[in-house]
């Protein structure tokens, strides 16, 4: 048996509701089948006011051994870095989340506000927000570099906005049953198992990558997403093409473009007007190519793809 | 009464290419479309090659411009997005390498400009 508290901060919550809908494992099954007790969960707690600040204070004690600690929400300190903006019984919030993460076990991250910031920590940051040991990519949150969980490691973090459900219940699953220290993480602390691939790996328009053959309007199947429509799929570490969402699809095999949203930039550029949607560019090139990938290369493989695209790269192939 | 790029109505422009080629752009078919491009730039069409969109605000902007065209202004189109029948730049970019450039069906398929066009020929909406 595993218990888990999850926390949220300044939070939409997204996450909760992406967890939800998980289906490998789904979240009954992390109750039924992996020994996972919940012991208070914001959409799921049956406990109000005062009897959830006793289950705080007793998982901070050690009257009740907290295993696991999911956060959701940024870590919010304003005004003047008192916190006050976000309380939760009694007190601020980030209180509670210094607290019972030297209490815990395991501190788990979800989605991108928990793990850097996410949008309420995009310039100004008028919520003072941070994540839980990074604020975008620089290293420290809410926590501070050097933190570690009584079980030695440091925040496990699951970006995205939301989060995959099944990221969150197969990490959960993993830490649960004594796995966790098969996860290795990245330098920005996600395990590697679900972020070291591309969402672009998998993606159902890399033909026309490699084709150089642009999407050039929402929803068309022909073309590729990231040389005109801002698609960050080649750049962003994430399987959303080998996990797919509700177990049949994803942004861009629906011809919306990747955001990038499980990496610490997110969302990028600040959300100044026009750079959404739009591949920024600078002098017609790219300014974020391929991971991997510099000017000269891409330029080079612009010209081979281009005099070597077959016909049908042009055509919507997917019309029946 | 609108007015294109040299101060002519859109309906003079537009009859104009009727008596010429005996139809209009928007109702061209692509050789004839492709003959009126070449025939207008060699006659001495000045496009606005520069200057070229260094962001993407400034990318916009032109885009901007051309959608408020009818399919028939032709002229206008070519003025904006500063086309040119050859390369273009120490570089020497070229429609071939462009994105929006289909090579097989010789066609730019920014929805903007939506013309036919030959690999060796550029205008400032090039992008790679």
């Amino acid at each position: 048996m595993a218990n888990l508290l999850w926390l949220q901060g300044g939070a939409c919550s997204g996450n909760t509701m992406s967890f939800l809908n998980a289906e490998e494992p789904s979240a009954c099954d992390l109750v039924t089948d992996f020994g996972i007790n919940v012991l208070w969960q914001p959409s799921l707690g049956l406990e109000l006011g005062e009897d959830v600040k006793a289950i705080l204070k007793k998982c901070i004690s050690g009257e009740i051994p907290l295993d696991i600690f999911v956060f959701e929400g940024t870590v919010i300190d304003a005004p003047n870095g008192t916190g006050e903006w976000n309380r939760f019984c009694g007190r601020p919030m980030r209180e509670w989340v210094k607290e019972l993460s030297e209490a815990a076990q395991f501190v788990v991250a979800i989605g991108d506000c928990a793990t850097w910031g996410g949008i309420p920590a995009t310039a100004p940051n008028p919520s003072d927000s941070k994540g839980l040991q990074f604020l975008k990519r620089e290293k420290g949150g809410a926590l501070g570099a050097g933190f570690t969980s009584k079980a030695g490691l440091p925040v496990i973090n699951i970006p995205g906005c939301p989060a995959h459900p099944d990221w969150v219940t197969q990490i959960l699953v993993a830490v649960a049953t004594g796995r966790a220290g098969d996860l290795t993480l990245d330098e920005f602390q996600r395990p590697k198992t679900f972020f070291s691939s591309f969402t672009q790996t998998g993606c159902t328009r890399n033909m026309h990558f490699a084709y150089k053959v642009s999407s050039t309007a929402f929803g068309q199947r022909k073309g590729c997403l990231f040389y005109d429509l801002g698609c960050r799929g080649p750049m962003t570490h994430s399987p959303c093409n080998r996990i797919l969402w509700n177990r049949v699809s994803s942004k861009t095999r629906a011809g919306m473009p990747c955001l990038g949203c499980t990496e610490p930039e997110f969302p990028f550029f600040d959300l100044a007007p026009g750079t959404v949607f739009k591949t920024q560019t600078m002098m017609g090139v790219p300014k974020d190519l391929p991971a991997g990938v510099d000017k000269k290369g891409y330029v080079k493989l612009t010209a081979a793809a281009k005099g070597a695209a077959p016909a049908w790269a042009e055509e919507d192939i997917f019309v029946v | 009464m609108s007015l294109d790029v040299d101060g002519r109505s859109v309906a003079q422009e537009a009859a104009d290419y009727e008596d010429r080629y005996g139809v209009t752009p928007a109702r061209a078919d692509h050789a004839t479309l492709l003959r009126m491009i070449e025939d207008l730039l060699n006659e001495g069409l000045q496009t606005l090659v520069e200057p070229f969109p260094e962001t993407d605000r400034e990318f916009a902007a032109i885009l901007d411009e051309l959608r408020a065209l009818s399919p028939d202004q032709l002229r206008a189109k070519l003025v904006i997005s500063g086309w040119l029948l050859r390369p273009y730049g120490e570089d020497q970019m070229r429609c071939q390498e462009c994105m929006y450039f289909l090579v097989h069906r010789r066609w730019c398929d920014l929805p903007e400009l939506n013309l036919p066009a030959e690999p060796e020929w550029w205008c400032r909406l090039w992008r790679i």
